[in-house]
């Protein structure tokens, strides 16, 4: 910027809001003097002349006339009501069937096609559209349902007889409901003597590998997904002569169930699939905590995880593989979580 | 940080050889906490060695001997040795006598192109791998405009139509700047032979500007049929390459044409028309003056250097990073694809119906799924094992399945037998499969679609 004193900035300021040519430019020249002008404070400006300078700035300026909120008058007539055709025992199309990677809701765009095959790439709500300022009812409903089954996914119960059919013993936690498993997690990470029993008749000797099914925040996770995810643990724990040993259920269950288990058990390794926090994407993500030599007490950080095991994710299929194979390198370097990462990099 | 690959492409076509030393870095995409997903991030180009003039013992056959020099030289040049080599291509280009050149090649290079992944490639591979490394393919997958580009070489002409940064389909034309070359008086010193009853002109004849334009104007038009700018005639049916996997379909929708090659430097740019000792001034003029360049078109970021820029930098490509593999000696090479669709990938007939007739060892092409959990992958192991005989284990998925699925296999097969299980990788039919040493994770891996010898 070329005014080197307040004299030579004003002449450059006044010269610029009134060339023609310059008019169009004048509140970035501004924009450049001021802060050219700030500079110079600090070399040989004083108070005065800074406050004869912002005086000249702000008459310079056009400032924008006030309106008042009573005074915007819609010009939009906005949406008329639309007759629906709808009778009394019609149902109205479930949201929550659209595929949101195939909706795409602007008006008048310029490439939709383009714009389909990205939102093809990801999950966000992309591409909605808006009515005035807000989102479209559709766009509003689906989050709603969207928000409604993550809820659900946090309330509802993994069934009855889930452990039952899949071979498995059930054990719960100290919480005894969803409500208290919610506002309690301490409880959720411990067991009664009852339990601790139960854990320990169900489970013979010290075993090497043991694999915890629990519901965690999300029962959907753990319906779609565990025991595919089980079955290709187990195989290619057994391809790797480990013995998979004997899965338990456990409901009400937060990650640090798993080292309480280690404690009863006195086993090698516990991998936990557990349902995770459901978002607003998926409902049914599932993630894996393998964590050697558990005991309560044992630091966060020596947990190796394997998030995002849902359909759209990780397959569980796939993932059970590759968990199996973690397990064994985990075994094999007796170290898991942080640790082993610090290895592999070392 | 992520792990490098170094990579080496070479073309050797009938006018030029170029090569080029390239730096792919591979990362792993997904956090740490979600099994991984390895992917090549960047292609650096760490060296690019001047354009040579290929050796030639005759017009169309290679110099072997003299080509193992070129690249010896070059290999220095670029500071690097064999053992620093872990993968690249070897394109072979000409339209005439490839077969015997790539033969020649091969052995000229075995000391070098050892541990390469890929050794040659056929033209749709050569497509591909030019209308990447012009940068066509960026271009039409940034600005979503379908793209029909052109690698106009020496010898051949090189088709891809790129819609969305896919590409669609490829073609090769024998349309190129030195099918008919000039001594400095306007002698001709060589006539192609794919330019037999196009052209009156025989080795030895003086001719004028006017009469190598006239050819020069007859292929371009060609040209022009091919973009769909005209209609086809027995022109375009007789410069179709035989090599070529199908029939050339012109496009039927406006495409914005992009060029590269040698003598795409003579469509910017007029030459003297003798300046190079061939008919590509005249033809990159011809082109300039033909309907291809009345519409919307571009010349690629590389001209001359797209295909061996290709062959460096996007040969190669990565498996998914859930794979599986027992007892398998990395690298292979060249292994046929059996393709198995959808319906037939749980048929063990028809696995065992289309290995018979296989001699050495192939890889099995099959989707895969994404549905049915665990039980569908165990029954698709077991069918796959009752129709693969004796037949080695190899095995190339769509769908990401491939860790579990091998596993599955492994478990049902004596602990010695050789089982590759890889995924994400899409194998047309009738294609070939290099499989390179594991990088991380993942696998390397070359698709292409003519290989030589076995």
């Amino acid at each position: 910027v070329f005014a080197e004193t307040y004299g030579e900035y004003r002449a450059a300021y006044r010269r610029a809001i009134n060339d023609r040519p310059y008019i169009l430019y004048r509140k970035t020249i501004f924009k450049l003097l001021f802060c050219r002008a700030i500079n110079m404070t600090g070399d040989f400006m004083n108070k005065q002349e800074l406050s004869r300078m912002v005086a000249d700035i702000l008459e310079g300026m056009e400032i924008p006339p006030m309106v008042k909120g009573g005074e915007y008058k819609p010009t939009d007539p906005g949406p008329q009501p639309v007759d629906t055709h709808c009778q009394d025992g019609d149902f109205v199309p479930d949201v929550t069937e659209l595929d949101l990677r195939k909706l795409y809701l602007v008006e008048q765009p310029e490439n939709p096609e383009k714009y389909r095959r990205l939102k093809e790439r990801t999950p966000a709500r992309l591409g909605s559209g808006r009515a005035g300022a807000r989102y479209k009812t559709l766009t509003m409903l689906r989050f709603r349902a969207d928000h409604a089954a993550a809820q659900d996914a946090v309330f509802s119960q993994v069934p009855e007889d889930f452990a039952k059919k899949n071979g498995m013993t059930e054990v719960h936690t100290r919480c005894e409901s969803k409500d208290m498993y919610l506002t309690r997690p301490d409880l959720g990470r411990t067991f009664d003597e009852e339990n601790r029993q139960k854990i320990h008749s169900a489970i013979p000797g010290t075993p090497r590998v043991q694999i915890v099914v629990g519901d965690g925040l999300s029962s959907a996770a753990i319906t779609a997904n565990a025991m595919d995810c089980l079955k290709a643990i187990r195989d290619g724990l057994k391809l790797r002569s480990i013995d998979p040993g004997t899965p338990i259920f456990v409901r009400y269950c937060r990650v640090g169930a798993g080292d309480a288990i280690g404690d009863v058990t006195g086993c090698e390794l516990v991998c936990m699939l557990v349902g995770e926090r459901p978002g607003l994407v998926t409902d049914k993500s599932m993630s894996a905590y393998i964590t050697y030599r558990p005991h309560t007490g044992v630091s966060e950080s020596a947990r190796t995880v394997v998030s995002n095991i849902h359909a759209q994710g990780t397959p569980a299929v796939e993932a059970g593989a590759h968990i199996a194979e973690l397990i064994d390198t985990i075994l094999k370097r007796k170290v898991s979580g942080v640790g082993l990462h610090l290895e592999a990099g070392a | 940080v992520g792990d490098t690959l170094k990579s080496v492409g070479l073309d050797i076509g009938t006018t030029s050889t170029q090569m080029i030393l390239s730096e792919l870095t591979v990362e792993n995409r997904a956090s740490i906490f979600a099994v991984p997903e390895l992917d090549i991030t960047n292609r650096k180009i760490l060296y690019k060695s001047p354009v040579h003039f290929t050796p030639l013992l005759d017009g169309s056959h290679m110099d072997g001997d003299a080509i193992r020099e070129l690249v010896a030289r070059e290999y220095r040049a670029a500071g690097i040795s064999r053992e620093d080599v872990d993968t690249g291509a070897v394109i072979i280009t000409g339209e005439t006598s490839r077969k015997e050149n790539a033969r020649t090649v091969l052995q000229a290079l075995s000391d070098f192109a050892g541990d390469f992944v890929v050794a040659t490639a056929g033209p749709d591979l050569e497509s591909r791998l030019s209308a990447k490394g012009a940068g066509a393919v960026e271009y039409s997958r940034e600005t979503g405009k379908t793209v029909l580009h052109m690698d106009i070489g020496g010898g051949t002409s090189n088709l891809s139509l790129i819609r969305e940064g896919n590409i669609l389909r490829t073609g090769c034309l024998n349309v190129g700047g030195r099918l008919l070359k000039l001594d400095n008086s306007g002698c001709i010193t060589y006539v192609s032979p794919v330019l037999q009853g196009l052209c009156p002109l025989t080795t030895g004849e003086r001719v004028t500007r006017e009469q190598v334009a006239e050819l020069a104007r007859l292929l371009a038009q060609t040209l022009e049929m091919a973009a769909g700018l005209g209609q086809p005639t027995a022109l375009l049916q007789q410069l179709l390459t035989e090599e070529a996997e199908a029939a050339w379909q012109p496009p039927r929708e406006g495409c914005v044409i992009s060029f590269s090659g040698g003598v795409a430097d003579c469509i910017a740019r007029d030459f003297d028309w003798l300046e190079f000792g061939d008919m590509g001034p005249l033809l990159g003029r011809a082109i300039r003056e033909s309907s291809l360049c009345r519409g919307e078109y571009r010349l690629g970021a590389e001209t001359i250097r797209a295909t061996v820029i290709g062959a460096g930098c996007h040969s190669a490509q990565l498996s998914g990073s859930t794979v599986f593999c027992r007892n398998v000696a990395l690298p292979m090479k060249n292994l046929p694809v059996v393709s198995l669709s959808r319906e037939e990938q749980l048929d063990p007939e028809a696995l065992r119906r289309k290995l018979t007739g296989q001699e050495g060892p192939s890889v099995i092409a099959l989707p895969g799924f994404r549905e049915g959990g665990y039980d569908a992958v165990t029954a698709l192991a077991q069918s796959i094992l009752s129709g693969v005989g004796e037949h080695p284990l190899y095995l190339c998925l769509e769908q990401d399945m491939a860790k579990a699925l091998g596993q599955v296999l492994a478990l049902h097969t004596a602990g010695d037998r050789s089982i590759l299980c890889i995924d994400r990788v899409r194998l047309p039919p009738e294609s070939f499969l290099d499989v390179g040493k594991p990088i991380g994770p993942a696998l390397p891996v070359v698709v292409k679609t003519l290989v030589l010898e076995r």
